[in-house]
């Protein structure tokens, strides 16, 4: 066994990648699929968020990781990491952007790079998945609400009240029963003083 | 319809010398609405072209995309007009425009000097403010619901509503049927006045905010007698009373309300109770329209919703207009009374 462990040689992907790749068809083959991912990945990482299918969007988020982590891992001084962000980004000012701005950003970063989230598909039309691709930490707002949990929110002050009502009322209810139940006890207690007393 | 200012008052004028407002009366439900729409927009014609010279004032808004400095007119330019240069999410999302960090404006309300803006949406972190505002447009809204959901042979008279309250679970507008002294609704009934609210949710009109002079107010609500009761009062301060406006229906608050209708999302009226007056109040019964409603966008579940439905369907606890002694909790009393016993 003196095989290299490959996790040792290559960075661990914080995201889930299919055993096989997509084959994305088209006219030119494997060199086309390169082709689109290339223009995709070039896409993300100028926009930081883009929408489209979701299939080469989940393909092609699987090499932008790559491409940023390897950044993270050799740094700008390294030439095989250069000649791959050279490979994968088709407008040569985005290799900047990839070394100056994004490493910086995800070097402490010890979740996945980039998010992936289901969009809507438009009614009447082909029925392809959609997807939205985004960088972590861009400067657009957020796609999800994740203040859903503030207790001020309307829904949840109305929540709130009906669940605090609710309570109440079944206070009220056992407080019943108990006063129910004492008075019954006291009944049965005079019974039996009368029956003793006769 | 359609007769200019003066033309009313005389016609007015006329009526209260001979026989005092009787055949005022007469005016339909739906012709007081298209009139007292008519007045709304004369006067705010009129208040628009007394600006006169259009002065600069400098908006510093503050928020996303980025701070900025807008030169906007003053008296003429709201809030919302901000947001229009921004974008479309900023016009359909803001409810609410804080002024100088203090001062909750309503996004239809023209600015008065030079100040810092902030748009409030319903998902920011302290959303009080704009949970009020929509509370009471809801308020408002349904006072507009049952004006037009009823046939034209039913005088429906709204009296009004009280301050928002969100925690008691429903919206209110207390309304006065005169020709329905014993109306108990169906669900069929209550499923049409949900439906009609939802059809005025989704006209999307803007909700327009108006001042006016005491007179004004009083000849445009000639029509309602509580309504002319309540003016003096609301007036008595600084002489002008505020008017809200959702298409063609207007109604007294205090305000802020939320920018559009359309921000009403999922809404439900819920019940119609009956309200006793006291023996000596003039006015012997109304009827409290209940409802409940979230912001557009909001997804809640249809169960989670389902509890807040049938929560709101108890009578509100508020305080009766025609019958402040009385807590309107009594059916809720006697069991908590033998619960201390």
């Amino acid at each position: 066994m003196n095989q290299a462990q490959v996790t040792k040689l290559v960075s661990k992907l914080r995201i889930k990648v299919a055993p096989e790749p997509r084959r994305l068809r088209n006219p030119k083959g494997p060199e086309g699929r390169l082709d689109k991912l290339r223009k995709t990945v070039t896409g993300l990482i100028k926009f930081e968020r883009i929408e489209l299918n979701f299939n080469r969007a989940d393909e092609a988020r699987q090499y932008a990781e790559r491409l940023i982590s390897e950044a993270i891992v050799h740094g700008d001084c390294h030439k095989p990491t250069m000649e791959i962000a050279d490979y994968w980004l088709l407008e040569k000012e985005l290799i900047h952007k990839l070394f100056k701005v994004l490493v910086p950003r995800y070097e402490n970063c010890n979740t996945a790079f980039t998010k992936m989230y289901r969009a809507p598909r438009p009614l009447y039309s082909r029925n392809i998945e959609k997807a939205v691709l985004e960088l972590r930490g861009n400067p657009y707002p957020s796609l999800i609400n994740k203040q859903y949990s503030n207790r001020h929110l309307i829904q949840n002050v109305l929540l709130d009240a009906a669940k605090y009502d609710y309570r109440q009322a079944k206070y009220a209810e056992m407080a019943d029963k108990i006063g129910k139940t004492e008075n019954q006890e006291l009944n049965k207690l005079s019974k039996k003083d009368e029956i003793t007393t006769e | 319809m359609k007769l200019p200012l003066t033309q009313f008052l005389q016609l007015n004028l006329r009526q209260s010398n001979i026989k005092g407002f009787t055949s005022i009366r007469c005016l339909s439900t739906q012709e007081a609405i298209e009139r007292r729409h008519h007045l709304f927009t004369l006067e705010k014609k009129r208040q628009l072209e007394n600006v006169g010279r259009i002065e600069k004032i400098e908006v510093r808004y503050k928020g996303i995309p980025k701070d900025c400095t807008l030169v906007m007119n003053k008296d003429i330019s709201t809030p919302y007009d901000c947001a229009r240069h921004f974008s479309e999410w900023h016009m359909e999302s803001s409810a609410l425009a804080l002024i100088d960090g203090s001062m909750y404006w309503d996004m239809h309300r023209p600015l008065t000097e030079s100040c810092t803006l902030e748009f409030q949406t319903f998902n920011i972190s302290e959303p009080q403010q704009v949970n009020k505002a929509f509370w009471r447009t809801c308020s408002f809204m349904l006072g507009a619901c049952a004006t037009v959901a009823f046939k034209d042979k039913v005088t429906v008279k709204l009296h009004s509503f009280p301050g928002p309250d969100i925690r008691s679970g429903s919206f209110i507008y207390d309304v006065d049927l005169p020709t329905l002294p014993d109306w108990k609704p169906t669900p069929q009934e209550m499923h049409t006045l949900s439906a009609e609210y939802v059809k005025l949710t989704r006209q999307n009109d803007l909700i327009e905010r108006l001042e006016v002079g005491q007179e004004l107010a009083l000849e445009m609500f000639v029509d309602n007698e509580h309504k002319t009761k309540q003016i003096p009062d609301i007036a008595r301060t600084n002489g002008k009373v505020t008017l809200y406006k959702v298409g063609k229906h207007v109604d007294i608050s205090k305000g802020p309300m939320i920018s559009s209708s359309g921000q009403i999302g999922k809404v439900f009226v819920s019940a119609v109770h009956k309200l006793l007056g006291s023996p000596e109040s003039d006015l012997k019964q109304l009827y409290r329209f209940q409802g409940v409603a979230l912001p557009t966008g909001v997804i809640l579940n249809h169960f989670a919703f389902s509890i807040l439905t049938e929560r709101a369907k108890k009578l509100n606890s508020a305080r009766s207009p025609i019958n402040p002694f009385v807590d309107t909790r009594e059916s809720v009393e006697p069991q908590s009374m033998q619960a201390h016993a």
